[in-house]
């Protein structure tokens, strides 16, 4: 029978039996990479560790991001405009006031707090000060009037609000107008939130270049060791794929193991450093744990596939010049 | 015709850049059952022939055809297909040091996708044919030189090939079991398999009296059946 004929017969034969084959081959490439990662078992670590440094830079990054983000959100929330009135201003006076200041486009909310409410705030505020709360013992009526607090869509629109308020003359009606005036802070709070993602995006690109590098040239190591038999695999018919898959899957096992090794260890350190976090983050209301409950599948799937990407690239580039025989 | 020839060679020229001509205007037939020789001194392009046979070469010029299957510009991804068709032996016998003689030759069967069952039947069956099947656990470092050249020859035979090419198959071994392996060759070439043995051992080719194919620089300088080494 002259040889194509064969070949052609052959190659009918593998189409019916393709699936039982892809089977056959798919066990012997995980067989072949489980080989590969126990054999070079300090290769596997050291890969594994930088895998696990470079998640650690990325995820401080994406945490100290979201963490700051929440710190200029709170303080955000804080400002804003406070309108006193006089003891004697009747709620029915406010009230169409709290109606006119609420139909301004830039305002948010306006909220009303009564006189009595008022009064109570502040025995609540200073019920540690024996004078204060003697000298209020003291007086017959509340001395406190109504205040309205108005909140902008944007800590740019307070002065606006101001200018409008005068306006429409609601200063004049009342005893004082009081702006606590954040803008710096929130600014400075931008400007260190800009430099803390440049710096992480730094420190992150640094380390992803390390790791890139590290897992490159510890496949090929590897791979420099298996050249012999990748030659002679090739040379008895292994097809590329064949001989490329095992590395390949490789490089996902280390993704894997790094991922899951480095979130075992994020995840106690965090649940050790939470109390000092949490006295720390108390004011802005920030809770490391939960965030990365909430947030897990989101970081752990983006991370894992970049790590993967990292991984398979860099086999594929260190496996190829070896496969040209 | 092409039925009646396994391999051809039409006017093959291989040449590695600048301008070294390892191979010129090469051409020369075998027959299916064949056992033929092909000598000639280092350097003079026997190598270059085998590595165009099994593609780790391009031609430069010229056609080559195997089994009628036309090899010249074989695409990459068949280029497996050819392999598994044609066995082949190596001087430096190409085992791996850290498998068995059996999982050596379990090895060419398992990269094509074979079945364990499969593997489990044909590995001893190819061990037997080269005697070695009570040496199967043995690893290569176990073994004499003869002994891995006969485990090289078994794993060149799983894929039952036509064609069986040996280059310098006993370059690195003494006269007994350089004995041995042309044995072992001619036993395979009587069931059937075109042999060609690369080398250039005057005592084996002119003892064996067979086709001679002789190269001198690249030239085809001699063709004779029943031939001898006289260069």
């Amino acid at each position: 029978m002259a040889l194509s004929s064969l070949i052609r017969k052959k190659e009918d034969t593998f189409c019916k039996i393709k699936n039982i084959m892809f089977l056959i081959s798919l066990t012997r490439i995980i067989r072949f990479a489980l080989q590969n990662f126990y054999r070079n078992i300090w290769l596997s670590i050291i890969t594994i560790t930088i895998i696990i440094l470079t998640l650690f830079s990325l995820t401080s990054l994406i945490v100290i991001n979201a963490g700051v983000s929440q710190a200029i959100l709170t303080i955000k929330n804080k400002v804003d405009i406070s309108i006193y009135f006089k003891n004697s201003t009747n709620e029915s006076t406010v009230n169409p006031l709290k109606e006119k200041i609420s139909a301004y486009t830039n305002v948010k909310e306006v909220e009303l707090i009564t006189a009595s409410e008022a009064l109570e705030k502040f025995k609540n505020n200073h019920k540690n000060d024996p004078l204060i709360q003697k000298a209020l013992q003291e007086l017959d009526a509340n001395p406190l009037g109504p205040t309205l607090t108005v909140k902008a869509h944007d800590v740019n629109l307070y002065q606006q609000i101001l200018s409008q308020l005068k306006q429409d003359k609601i200063d004049q009606l009342a005893e004082e107008i009081d702006y606590d005036d954040n803008k710096l802070v929130i600014e400075r709070l931008e400007a260190i939130s800009q430099k803390v993602q440049r710096l992480g995006l730094i420190i992150s690109i640094i380390f992803a270049i390390i790791s890139l590098l590290v897992v490159f040239n510890t496949i090929r190591i590897g791979i420099y060791t298996h050249k012999e038999e990748i030659g002679i695999m090739k040379l008895v018919g292994a097809s590329n794929w064949f001989i490329r898959a095992p590395f390949l899957l490789e490089g996902i096992i280390y993704a894997l193991l790094g991922n899951i090794i480095f979130w075992l260890l994020f995840y106690l350190a965090a649940g050790f450093l939470q109390p000092f976090l949490f006295a720390f983050f108390i004011d802005i209301n920030f809770n490391l744990i939960n965030y990365l409950v909430s947030h897990f599948l989101y970081i752990f799937g983006f991370e894992l596939i970049i790590i993967i990407i990292l991984n398979t690239i860099s086999s594929f580039i260190a496996i190829g010049k070896y496969l040209k025989v | 015709m092409t039925k009646k020839i396994m391999i051809q060679f039409r006017n093959v020229s291989k040449t590695y850049p600048p301008n070294v001509h390892a191979l010129k205007n090469a051409t020369f037939h075998i027959k299916p059952g064949e056992f033929i020789f092909l000598v000639g001194q280092s350097g003079t392009g026997k190598t270059t022939a085998v590595r165009l046979l099994i593609a780790e070469e391009k031609v430069s010029a010229g056609r080559i055809i195997v089994g009628g299957w036309d090899i010249t510009h074989i695409p990459r991804r068949h280029v497996p297909l050819l392999r598994r068709q044609i066995g082949v032996v190596w001087q430096d016998f190409k085992l791996l040091p850290k498998k068995t003689a059996f999982e050596n030759i379990a090895f060419a069967l398992e990269v094509s996708g074979s079945e364990n069952s499969r593997i489990q039947k044909i590995v001893p069956q190819v061990l037997k044919i080269v005697g070695l099947e009570d040496k199967a656990i043995r690893y290569p470092a176990q073994l004499s030189g003869g002994e891995q050249q006969r485990i090289s020859i078994a794993r060149a035979l799983v894929h039952r090939p036509k064609i069986l090419i040996a280059d310098e198959p006993t370059g690195n071994l003494d006269a007994v079991n350089t004995r041995e392996i042309i044995d072992i060759l001619q036993k395979i070439n009587e069931f059937g398999t075109t042999v060609l043995l690369v080398t250039h051992n005057r005592d084996i080719v002119n003892s064996l009296k067979k086709r001679v194919i002789t190269l001198d620089h690249g030239i085809v300088i001699a063709d004779q059946e029943k031939g001898r080494y006289f260069l």
